[in-house]
């Protein structure tokens, strides 16, 4: 058995840091624990161990003294850095205050975004064998040529693999479709499980508390609760033995699993044997190639094994069940466990799921905001430094060397960014259940609980935050030359204004940016929603009709007075599910596809879709009957919707006819197209009930339906949304995406504009005498405005110009996928950066006024 | 050099020293003091008493073979010289000295 190596970051801390003659021994024993621990108590806990036996380790005795030609008390001179910086801190309360809050908030951000990282890549790390585990996946490509990658894969697939190769050392099974209601003593226990083949456990390391994981899973109706599921259900863990139902079958408990740990892209209740559904007709389609939909195949590599071998077999096996099926083809990838979670964004994935460009996307709006947090500080430094400049000039002349000075302001900045680390903690906490609340996969996947190991990264972040904030002032006002300081001139700090332009326009460039990112995201999010999809959603109630008879619900609900009408559909158009089928005019040889939905009499009137050829549905209808769109009689030529009428149409392997034409509706969302699309009629295909509720009082109306329903379906709970609701629901992910830049682009903003106020503060400080002899020689107010906001309007509209166009073109890229488009001007975009204009505009001002304003007397007292 | 107080974890690494005789280095006295003492001993704390006890004079070391689970390191081992031995028995004679004057019967 091969163990993974020790953890190397701490050890080459270690490496460097520890005094030579010990460190051969100490790392060997520490090696040596480490192998050790990792055979008893498993890798993760022999890492942390490791981990914390190294921390433990930096100690006086260990560590290096380090390295000094001077043989001079080092700890003396940090010892006044340190005193320094906090009474610089404390004596320019103003700039201190802007500078850590300015830090905090962005390294809040930064934390989050750190522990949402480490949380993500701990996924799945803690089975004995992650990194020979493999899943299969899968490319279907449909009978519209369409092609996606699922998760999920035929498990004909994982048999193949297992009987007629030898290339995998285990391959299992899993069938998801098992979700419901647990029985026992006629009470019912809502559950999600899997079946899974018998070595199951072979491959995964989920601990067992009771039950032999070689057995556990091989008879059939056999099943293993985890530890939560048998508590709810027995109030106990001590239930071998038992029987419980669900559906048809019976199952026998066979053992108690722990739950499953947090960190796991897999997360059910229960686990039951796979061979209970093989020896059931039922389910024989389920190994059919075709069936691909909630199964899956992961498999375990020999440790010797090589994946190409297996990416081989897989391809065989998908050319020669492809020779056999007619309207669709799938090819089969293999994909390491570490791709998994988190994942590209496959369809049908096994559990909750985080995509590595949500991860992405997020880690590059951190870092916007933290370089604009970055430069805030040097620029605000920068601007304080003709304060520092005499006591620069003091310590050079004293003997200190460049490189002192330069500590001296990396270790002020590394102390601001700890003070801020301690602020930025607390913002942490506040923002941490939000950023959870954002998206449905970090409601999901994400805890960002706080460990040591966090802390630890915590520490390390902020002291990396200050040497990046403090390198560009330190670099600077080391190079101060002590003549022309202790000379009594002011510093012009020629090399510093260029520098600072820069990183001014930088910050403008990112918050204006961003400030209309949010704009559009906002813009777009509101179009979506008020979107007109063709047909009426107001006041429209759906309720899922959850198996039981739609015709006993519609009579009991039809005695609510509130409800004014009620229609039945199968589904629910427009929240992102379609369905659909070739269709061919019987006349005719092309064949198009075309998306359904199966409706009742009412519901073409109770949704407001205006026939407008033929007629609606009637009483006694026949399921052969349909009603089509414009957009069909466009793709299939017919030119007037009264020609369509009694057109005979192949459709769902069935002869239909065309009784009417309504007019074109979005059936999907902004993402798609209006393609052709036909009503159909069937009894059997209502699992939607839709109400039209017409209410004072929505509440009391809503218990009143809950009331109803329990008489009628006491085991689950009343399923009802309105329909708008439904929408938002399906746009939620352009909420989100609005919350997050909004939130981003306002800390942005924020930290640029305290950015700007540092340098105006700096200007009219550097030409405070030029302004007053200006005003002492009669100059008006606004020559003087003139002349401090000369530079920065001109920053800013440099800004602005890169700025538009670029998250224009962003956006357009961002937003590719959507079909319907607002629309907008480019005016438009430039009101996103008004604000931020105006406020520039106030802070110029403030500052050239008070300047204006002083006594001539007091700044020319020194010549 | 310090003065030859011997502080109760130090006295317990010069006694496990000298009981796996031929065998002491850092993984196996870390083992056995956690195993007899059943408290926790991180490999910082035994170095610090180890270096300590070695400016006193009370072990010598030498390094011994390398294995693969060390990743080809050379095991440091430790014995107890006749000095550290003096100190051991020293100590114990000072705390029989306390035992024999506790008052009988208590």
């Amino acid at each position: 058995m091969s163990f993974p190596n020790p953890p190397k970051f701490l050890a080459k801390i270690l490496r460097s840091l520890c005094r030579e003659p010990f460190y051969e021994e100490l790392q060997g024993d520490l090696e040596e624990r480490f192998y050790r621990d990792c055979k008893d108590n498993g890798p993760s806990k022999a890492r942390r161990k490791y981990n914390l036996e190294i921390i433990k380790l930096l100690r006086p005795s260990v560590i290096k003294s380090p390295q000094n030609p001077l043989p001079m008390n080092q700890l003396g001179i940090f010892k006044n850095y340190f005193t320094v910086s906090l009474r610089n801190l404390k004596r320019q309360k103003l700039f201190s205050t802007i500078n850590i809050v300015g830090l905090a908030i962005s390294m809040a951000v930064g934390l989050i975004t750190i522990s949402f990282i480490t949380e993500m890549e701990n996924y799945d790390t803690f089975h004995n064998k992650a990194n020979r585990i493999y899943r299969v996946t899968t490319t279907r490509t449909n009978h519209l040529d369409q092609s996606n990658e699922y998760a999920s894969t035929s498990l004909l697939a994982g048999q193949k693999l297992a009987d007629e190769y030898s290339s995998a050392e285990e391959v299992i099974q899993i069938y998801k479709g098992m979700w419901g209601d647990l029985e026992r003593d006629e009470k019912l226990y809502r559950f999600t499980g899997h079946y899974v083949s018998s070595n199951y456990f072979n491959v995964f390391s989920f601990p067992l508390i009771s039950g032999n994981p070689e057995t556990v899973l091989t008879e059939p109706n056999s099943i293993v609760l985890t530890e939560k599921l048998a508590l709810k259900i027995f109030q106990s863990v001590d239930v071998l033995g038992n029987t419980i139902k669900f559906k048809k079958g019976t199952y026998t408990i066979t053992g108690i699993l722990e739950d499953f740990p947090k960190n796991s892209h897999i997360q059910v209740d229960a686990l039951a044997s796979i061979s209970t559904l093989k020896k059931d007709e039922e389910y024989s389609h389920n190994w059919e190639w075709a069936t691909m939909w909630s199964s899956y195949v992961y498999l375990l590599l020999p440790e010797d094994g090589n994946p190409e071998m297996i990416k081989k077999h897989l391809a065989d096996i998908s050319k020669q069940e492809n020779e056999k099926a007619s309207t669709f083809s799938m090819h089969l990838h293999l994909e390491p466990m570490k791709d998994v979670f988190p994942g590209d964004g496959k369809y049908n994935e096994i559990g909750p799921t985080m995509t590595r460009s949500y991860i992405q996307q997020i880690i590059i709006l951190t870092l916007i905001v933290l370089f604009s947090a970055c430069f805030n500080y040097a620029n605000l430094s920068i601007a304080r430094s003709l304060k520092r400049a005499k006591e620069i000039g003091i310590r050079k002349v004293i003997g200190a060397r460049r490189g002192q000075v330069f500590n001296q302001f990396i270790i002020e900045a590394i102390l601001v960014a700890l003070f801020s680390l301690v602020i930025a903690v607390g913002l942490f906490m506040i923002i941490r259940p939000y950023f959870i609340d954002l998206t449905y996969s970090t409601r999901q996947t994400t805890t960002l609980e706080l460990t040591p190991e966090l802390v630890l990264y915590f520490i390390a972040f902020a002291t990396i935050v200050g040497i990046l904030a403090g390198l560009i002032p330190s670099s600077l006002m080391s190079g101060f030359k002590p003549i022309t300081i202790l000379k009594g001139m002011s510093i012009k700090g020629d090399r510093g204004i260029s520098l600072r332009k820069v990183m001014v326009a930088v910050q403008f460039i990112l918050s204006i940016g961003l400030a209309t990112l949010v704009y559009l995201t906002e813009k777009q999010y509101r179009y979506a929603l008020n979107y007109d999809l063709g047909f009426n959603t107001e006041n429209i109630l759906n309720v899922e009709v959850q198996g039981n008879d739609p015709e006993i619900l519609k009579t009991a609900f039809s005695q609510v007075p509130e409800i004014i009408s009620i229609s039945q559909s199968a589904f629910i158009p427009s929240i992102g599910n379609t369905n659909s089928d070739h269709a061919r005019l019987l006349d005719d040889a092309d064949s198009f596809p075309t998306y359904t939905n199966y409706v009742d009499v009412n519901y073409l009137k109770n949704l407001g879709h205006e026939v407008i050829a033929g007629s609606n549905f009637t009483d006694g209808a026949s399921s052969d009957q349909i009603i089509v769109n414009e957009s069909f009689l466009r793709k299939f030529g017919i030119q007037s919707p009264d020609e369509a009428i009694g057109k005979r149409v192949r459709y769902y392997q069935n002869n239909r006819t065309v009784i009417g034409v309504v007019k074109d509706f979005n059936y999907g969302t902004i993402y798609n197209r209006i393609e052709p699309f036909a009503f159909q009629f069937n009894e059997d295909r209502f699992d939607n009930l839709n109400f039209k509720i017409q209410s004072k009082d929505m509440v009391s109306t809503l218990e009143k339906l809950d009331k109803i329903w329990s008489e009628i379906d006491p085991n689950h709970e009343l399923e009802a949304s309105f329909y708008n609701q439904q929408i938002q629901d399906y746009y939620q992910h352009l909420e989100a995406k609005t919350k997050m830049y909004g939130l981003l682009a306002f800390i942005a903003i924020s930290i640029s504009l305290l950015g700007m106020f540092g340098m105006v503060v700096y200007t009219t400080e550097v030409k405070m005498k030029e302004l007053t002899i200006r005003k002492v020689l009669g100059a008006e107010l606004v020559n003087l405005i003139v002349i401090i906001s000369k530079n920065f309007s001109w920053l800013f509209l440099i800004a602005t110009c890169i700025a538009l166009p670029t998250s224009y073109y962003l956006y357009k890229n961002l937003t590719e996928g959507i079909v319907h488009q607002m629309e907008f001007n480019v005016f438009e975009l430039i009101l996103g950066a008004l604000p931020i204009f105006i406020i520039g505009c106030v802070i110029v001002l403030s500052q050239t006024i008070k300047a204006a304003r002083m006594n001539p007397a007091k700044t020319l007292r020194d010549e | 050099m310090k003065g030859t107080y011997l502080g109760e974890f130090q006295e317990i690494v010069l006694l496990t020293i000298i009981v796996l005789n031929e065998n002491a280095y850092g993984v196996s006295i870390q083992d056995e003091i956690e195993e007899r003492t059943k408290r926790s001993v991180s490999r910082g704390a035994l170095h610090t008493a180890l270096t300590r006890l070695e400016e006193k004079g009370f072990i010598q070391s030498e390094y011994g073979g390398a294995t693969s689970e060390r990743g080809g390191r050379r095991k440091r081992f430790y014995q107890v010289t006749s000095l550290g031995r003096d100190a051991l028995n020293e100590a114990k004679s000072v705390r029989d000295e306390l035992w024999n004057l506790i008052p009988q019967g208590q």
